[in-house]
Order: C-alpha cells, then structure tokens, then sequence
C-alpha cells in the first residue's frame, strides 16, 4: 500500500523537476498570439466592412485575394524576395521555439523529499567563492562560468604570488560533490597568463 | 509548476513557424523563379475565379452583398477569441485550499470535515525563511497542479552562498512542516537568483 504512494510521489516530482528545467515558452506564445490576433483583427474588420457593403478601410478582401493571385506582379522583385526571406525567417524562429526543448540554465540538486531546482548563477557564485577563498585572491580576480554539463573556473593570480591550480581545483571539485547535483559537470581550472597588479 | 499549457505553447507555435516559413518561402519562389509565378498566377487566378462565382451566388436580398464575408469575419473573430483564451491561460493554477478531509466512520466515527487553507503551510514557512539573513528574497505560493496541491517555495540567496547548505536547512523545515500537518505536501525548493541578490553585499560572517 506504501510503496505505489511513494511512487508516484516521486513520478510527481520528476515531472515538477521536467518543467522547472525546461522553458514554458510563455513569452513567445504571447507574442506569437498578439500577432495573429492583431492580424485577424484587421481582417475581421475588412470582411465585415465588405459584408455590410460599407466602404473599405484599406484594402477589400476581394481586391487583396486577387494582389495574392497575381503575385509577382509589378511589386518590385527584390523587395519581394526580402519580405519572403524575413517572413521565412520569423517563421523559422517560431518554429525552433515550439521544437527545441529549451533548457534553462538551471541544476536539479536530488533529494528524497522535496524536489530542489538550483539556478546556474547560485551554483557559479559559490563556486566563485571557494575559488576565491582557496586561492586567496580577490572576488574580481574569479571568473566562474556554469553550464549543463561543464564548470570553468578562469583564476587571474595576484603577480608575484604563484597560485596552485591543483588546490583550486580539488576545493572547487569537493563543494560541487557537496552539492551532489545533476547532471554532474565537470571541473575547468584555468590560471591566466598575466597576473595583477596592485590588489 | 503552474498550469502553463505547456504542450499547446509548442505545438501553436509550431504551426505558426511552419506556416510562416511556407509563405515565405512560396513568396521567395515567386519573386525568384519567373516559371513558378506564371503557374502560381494561373492557379490562383482559377481559385479565385471560383471563389468569386460562389460570392456572386450567395448575395443577400436585404443588403445586395455576399454572406460568405460574415462567415468568414465570423471565422477570424474566432481566432481572436482562441488566441486571448491562449495568453489568459498563461501562468494560472494557483491554488487556495491544502487538504479538504470528510470525516468517515472507517476513521474514527466522527461527522464533520477539516479543511486546511494553503495559507498554513505558507506563512509557516515564510516566516521561518525571512529571519535568515543569508537570504534577500523569499516567496512561497501554492499551485494545483495534475490534481495534486503542491507548494513551491522561491528562494534567493546572496551571493556566494552555498545552495546545498541552504537546501538542507529548507529541507529540514520541511520535515518539520510534514510533522506539524500530518501529511506530505509535494514541495519545490527553486534557489535563484534576482537584481536584488546580485547587487547586494556578499555576506562575509555568519
């Protein structure tokens, strides 16, 4: 009797941790349909304008279907083209939205009970500080880059005072295991070539 | 984990981006290829031609004008009221009541009901996460979502400190919140990071 509960407690979290993880597309749902409501809008207007016989506002229904039947026309070519490409273009970047799966940049951090979401600048901003601490060194000399499946940590040493990378390198990597989180990325520590001055 | 549908935002717009992409490439061809146009303009024109005739027979008496243009105006009137129904369910499903429980006679006998707001377990845990000072930002809200109240807590640390060492805690409030209502909410810990966390002072003593 316990077990199928707990199952499907955690099915509910797998599918709570899918969606944090992933973009709703809410933004370009919403400009998407502001378009072609904005769109169907005019076109209503005109229809209706022909239907009760009133004069037209632009452009009647009838004479714009025929403009569209005799494309190319006397439209100038090139002009025509680009408005193709553009429409194409817009198209094409609907269509990535709808089909991509659009990962945030965000890190799941597992646990039995409660489904954890961590955004990639909290992760990069610790990180950032155990570098810092570990090499001695001041916060604007750490850079910490974040991603899926990757942490890079760019360490610009203070000239003069030789930094050891494999130090940074094992503290970064013990709180990141700390944080037990997945996917697990793998450490990058990069010490820059010239150092600074005057910190 | 709000009731965003999210499989619809990807399918409309989808079709959208492909029937863009078809227009813009049928118009790209048009303007490119001279062969492409004149078949174009012949087809269309028979269409049209059609289409015409049909308006021709469908004249009203009263107005002397085809009803096919209100039908159609009734049609884009339609699309207009799908897409403001499409942003409306952007974001909605939150939810106002945790548990709603009917007393039985399996259970002890006693008539009545007990009926918890969201608002407990909300309070109880915003109140609890606002004295930490390692954290500029709280929100807790509840949602309905597959049938199931769940609640969601946003946190944003400041910067530099650890999430996990702030998931721990939460987590062990949590254990506490399951002990005080008796029963397991479904609960999502979002640790984030706001204007508010990223232009304040890093704390330094804890």
């Amino acid at each position: 009797m316990r077990e199928p509960v707990q199952e499907r407690a955690a099915g509910f979290a797998r599918h709570i941790l899918r969606r944090e993880t992933h973009s709703p597309r809410s933004a370009a749902s919403f400009i998407a349909a502001i378009l072609v409501a904005a769109i169907a809008l005019y076109c209503m207007l005109e229809t209706v304008l022909s239907g009760l016989g009133q004069p037209t506002w632009f452009i009647s229904p009838g004479r714009a279907m025929q403009w569209v039947a005799d494309l190319p026309g006397d439209a100038p070519r090139l002009l025509l083209g680009a408005a193709g490409l553009l429409l194409a273009l817009v198209g094409l970047i609907f269509f990535c939205h709808g089909v991509l799966p659009g990962r945030r940049a965000r890190h799941v951090l597992r646990h039995p009970r409660v489904a954890i979401v961590v955004d990639d600048e909290v992760v990069a901003s610790a990180l950032a500080k155990t570098a810092r601490m570990s090499a001695g060194v001041t916060r604007e000399q750490v850079m910490v880059v974040v991603s899926a499946r990757q942490v890079q940590v760019i360490v610009r040493p203070t000239s003069g005072i030789p930094l050891m990378e494999e130090r940074i390198q094992a503290a970064v990597e013990a709180r990141l295991n700390a944080m037990s989180l997945d996917p697990v990325p793998s450490v990058s520590v990069k010490l820059a070539e010239s150092g600074v001055v005057g910190v | 984990m709000n009731g965003t549908p999210r499989a619809l935002n990807r399918i409309i717009l989808t079709l959208i981006g492909l029937l863009l992409i078809i227009a813009g490439a049928g118009v790209l061809t048009l303007a490119a290829v001279p062969a492409a146009a004149s078949w174009w303009q012949d087809y269309a024109q028979r269409q049209l031609d059609w289409l015409l005739g049909v308006e021709d027979h469908t004249r009203l008496l009263l107005t002397s004008q085809s009803w096919i243009w209100l039908a159609v105006a009734a049609v884009f009137l339609i699309v207009v009221i799908g897409m403001v129904t499409w942003i409306g369910n952007q974001g909605k499903g939150r939810a106002s009541t945790l548990l709603d429980y009917q007393g039985n006679p399996d259970d002890d006998g006693a008539a009545g009901a007990v009926r918890l707001s969201c608002a407990v377990a909300e309070q109880a845990l915003k109140s609890a996460l606002q004295e930490r000072t390692d954290l500029v930002g709280v929100t807790v809200a509840s949602y309905d979502f597959r049938k199931q109240t769940a609640i969601k807590i946003r946190v944003l640390p400041r910067q530099g400190v650890s999430p996990h060492v702030v998931a721990s805690d939460i987590t062990d409030l949590v254990a506490a919140l399951d002990k005080l209502l008796g029963f397991e909410v479904p609960i999502l810990l979002s640790i984030g990071s706001g204007a508010r966390s990223r232009f304040t002072k890093a704390e330094r003593v804890r």
